[in-house]
């Protein structure tokens, strides 16, 4: 008895051992076979609910959805940090989204791409017409060569947005000053210097975030050109930081600080804490992303705002958006590059302009209210003049940390020498590594 | 007769190996239940703590292949100035988090303790105890970020309080300047450490004999005398057990850094652990995150074996 017991319970064992690896193999089955798991697309983002992306990105889930009946999407929200450490984990498992979002940029699907974690989409391009969508300067952070290195080789993800550095402002406060909305250089610190006398600090900033590096860049574009932007981003020549754009950037932004342009006490501050001040009016301007855009809108209610671009930069901060990249293990890319070609559509892109973003679209039919019409605009004005120049942190991995660093010593009264050779020990020493 | 020689060596050694036999077969049991700790260690500690090392010899991305670098992790280290910088900072760390709570711990435990308790009830020091520990129960990125609005130079509510009390001329960026930085989070610290060791203590004086303090007080000792020259040397092994735990706890600060400063500015309040963090995972320099974590975990191994040493010196003295 009691061993016809033990043989009966070895048996329903060994069954549900012999299911559970049947249902292991069919769940674990690579290359997008005819299983079950072929029904399901996996789709993975880091973009917070409430805001543009997240609303266009539903938007495009429920358009794959009415043209693949019968596939489930499997969504999950992630952090970027989460992403971000763990990437390689979870791309090496079998365990991997059909699609996600990624950052774009050299330290991020660069370095995916050139460890052989994602899909070239090269081919998809040609096939869906991508190409055609994507500016050429937004195509910039969808390619990278064997060396993870941006702006030429294969494509290895596909953005339907894009960003920019602006300048917010407050209409109130210009309106009460009597100050026009600056067109020039000249004129942006004319109305600086009406604010400053008037007794208020007339720039938002944040030391301790991306904030004052950003001024720092903004201020050095003024200066450069197109080819100093390539050698700094794309390593395609020599970059010295002792040059005219890079010293004249240290000094006038420490100029700004004396003036009291920009608070000497936001060394400390973060980027949520400048935003308070601008939408508490503490400041009337704020040089930051135009993912501000979409939080302005929401929470802004007892003045009227506005943006324009940095005066008289030729060159501005401002890119292609995150990427939607396809893991190399992902089951089911034929479907992931459906659900990449839904995010392109007219409807989401109507839908994250309408929600304060940035489409890669240029039409704006469609779009309402003029604000968003105007951060578009001034996007395309930048787009089709070549005018993107990326971000100052992409070079190195390690360039935000020192940029914040140098940024705060330098508010601190550091000397611009010693700042400028920092950067450029550091940005030499990633750029021979990537020579090794 | 040969064979009944060797017969009769045989059972002699079995009577002499059967009482050891049986020690062993004694002892065996007790050796299975260290088996989950053993397990457990393994895989919590030791395992990890050796893949650390390994990567910390390596030079690594986090993704993709690992190139052996051998020592070169550790020799950049020794030329690292900001590594030696957050060096120095976990040493005043730990007069913020170890020694001045342990002295003010002391001060405090022995007033609730003889004071407090003794003139408004035991019922107002628990309560009074409680307050103090509280910092402790609190989540360190909670607190963290409510210190930083309570220290926000523009609008924080430190500097509004002086503004309103009249002495706006005290207002200050004092995590924005390199020369306040590090001393606001260490004050930051004091507050958050000091309930740990007023439980500690507080627990130790209850169980130190109140006759020997109530004899020094008929000999004439003062309230100071009685604490230091009998109330101490009773609660040393509490003291030791105090000091051990938050000088290990300083030399691995990582969230008030992490919420309140970002290490900086520049690298004023730049700590090894959160330097190991920056390398590891934004610089994606994994081998020299891992170094540094190699190099703090020594040193932490080093500290403690130090304490230990001296705790047990002293018990035995």
């Amino acid at each position: 008895m009691h061993r016809k017991k033990a043989r009966i319970a070895f048996i329903a064992a060994a069954t549900a051992a012999v299911a559970a690896l049947a249902a292991c193999s069919s769940g674990g089955n690579g290359g997008g076979g005819t299983t079950s798991s072929s029904k399901v697309l996996k789709v993975w983002w880091y973009e917070g609910p409430g805001s543009a992306y997240q609303i266009a990105w539903d938007q495009a889930i429920s358009d794959f959805k009415k043209t693949h009946p019968g596939v489930t999407v499997q969504f999950s929200l992630k952090t970027f940090n989460q992403m971000q450490q763990s990437a390689s984990l979870i791309l090496n498992s079998s365990n991997v989204p059909d699609v996600m979002e990624y950052n774009k940029g050299d330290a991020t699907t660069g370095l995916l791409s050139k460890q052989g974690l994602l899909t070239d989409l090269t081919p998809e391009v040609a096939k869906y017409g991508w190409d055609k969508l994507l500016s050429p300067s937004l195509q910039v952070t969808a390619k990278y060569d064997s060396r993870g290195v941006m702006g030429s080789g294969n494509w290895y993800g596909v953005s339907d947005y894009a960003e920019y550095l602006t300048v917010y402002y407050n209409k109130a406060m210009f309106a009460k000053y009597n100050i026009p909305v600056p067109t020039t250089f000249a004129q942006f610190t004319a109305a600086m210097d009406k604010f400053v006398k008037a007794g208020i600090t007339p720039l938002a900033n944040a030391g301790n975030d991306y904030a004052a590096q950003q001024y720092l860049y903004e201020l050095e574009l003024s200066k450069a050109t197109p080819t100093d932007i390539s050698n700094y981003e794309r390593y395609t020549g020599p970059v010295d930081f002792h040059n005219a754009a890079w010293t004249y950037a240290t000094s006038t932004f420490q100029s700004w600080i004396q003036k009291g342009y920009i608070a000497k006490n936001s060394v400390g501050l973060t980027a949520t804490q400048m935003g308070n001040d601008f939408e508490t009016q503490k400041n009337p301007m704020m040089v930051s992303g135009s993912w501000w855009f979409g939080t302005f809108e929401s929470e802004i209610k007892n003045f009227q705002w506005g943006t324009f671009l940095w005066p008289g930069n030729a060159l501005n901060a401002g890119s292609g958006g995150n990427l939607f990249v396809v893991p190399k293990n992902a089951a089911n890319k034929a479907l992931a590059y459906d659900f990449i070609n839904d995010t392109l559509r007219p409807d989401v892109e109507s839908a994250l302009a309408n929600h304060g973003a940035v489409p890669v679209s240029t039409s704006t039919s469609g779009v309402t209210g003029a604000q968003n019409i105007q951060l578009i605009q001034n996007f395309q004005t930048l787009a089709s003049s070549n005018g993107l120049a990326y971000y100052p942190d992409w070079p190195t991995p390690s360039f935000y940390n020192t940029l914040l660093a140098q940024t705060q010593d330098l508010m601190n009264g550091a000397s611009a020498g010693s700042v400028l050779g920092t950067l450029q020990t550091t940005y030499d020493q990633y750029t021979s590594s990537l020579r090794s | 007769m040969t064979g009944s020689v060797a017969a009769e060596r045989v059972a002699a050694a079995r009577r002499v190996a059967s009482p050891a036999r049986r020690r062993r077969r004694g002892g065996a049991p007790y050796l299975v239940y260290l088996v989950p700790s053993i397990a457990l260690f393994a895989a919590v500690i030791a395992l990890p703590f050796g893949m650390n090392t390994y990567t910390s010899f390596t030079s690594w991305t986090g993704t993709g292949p690992m190139r052996w670098a051998g020592l070169a992790n550790y020799r950049q280290l020794v030329h690292d100035s900001e590594f030696w910088a957050s060096i120095w900072h976990s040493v005043l760390l730990v007069a913020a988090m170890a020694i001045v709570p342990a002295i003010l711990g002391l001060l405090v435990a022995a007033a609730l303790f003889d004071v407090i308790a003794k003139r408004f009830g035991q019922r107002i020091a628990s309560v009074l105890r409680a307050c103090i520990y509280l910092p402790q129960v609190l989540p360190i990125i909670v607190a963290a970020i409510v210190w930083g609005w309570i220290l926000d130079a523009q609008n924080g509510a430190l500097n509004g309080l002086l503004r309103d009390a009249g002495l706006g001329f005290l207002a200050h960026d004092l995590l924005g300047d390199p020369k306040t930085a590090l001393l606001t989070v260490m004050a930051v610290l004091v507050w958050f450490q000091l309930g740990y060791p007023v439980v500690i203590f507080m627990a130790a004086l209850q169980r130190a004999d109140p006759q020997l303090a109530e004899a020094a007080e008929i000999d004439g000792a003062s309230w100071w005398q009685r604490l230091w020259r009998i109330t101490v040397p009773q609660i040393r092994p509490e003291i030791y057990v105090v000091l051990l735990t938050c000088t290990v706890a300083s030399l691995r600060v990582f969230g008030w850094i992490f919420a309140l400063t970002n290490g900086g500015p520049g690298t004023a309040t730049q700590v090894p652990s959160y330097y190991s963090f920056q390398s590891f995972f934004t610089n994606l320099e994994v081998g020299y995150g891992s170094a540094i974590a190699t190099v703090m975990t020594v040193i932490i191994i080093c500290v403690s074996a130090v304490f230990l040493w001296a705790q047990r010196r002293n018990e035995a003295s």
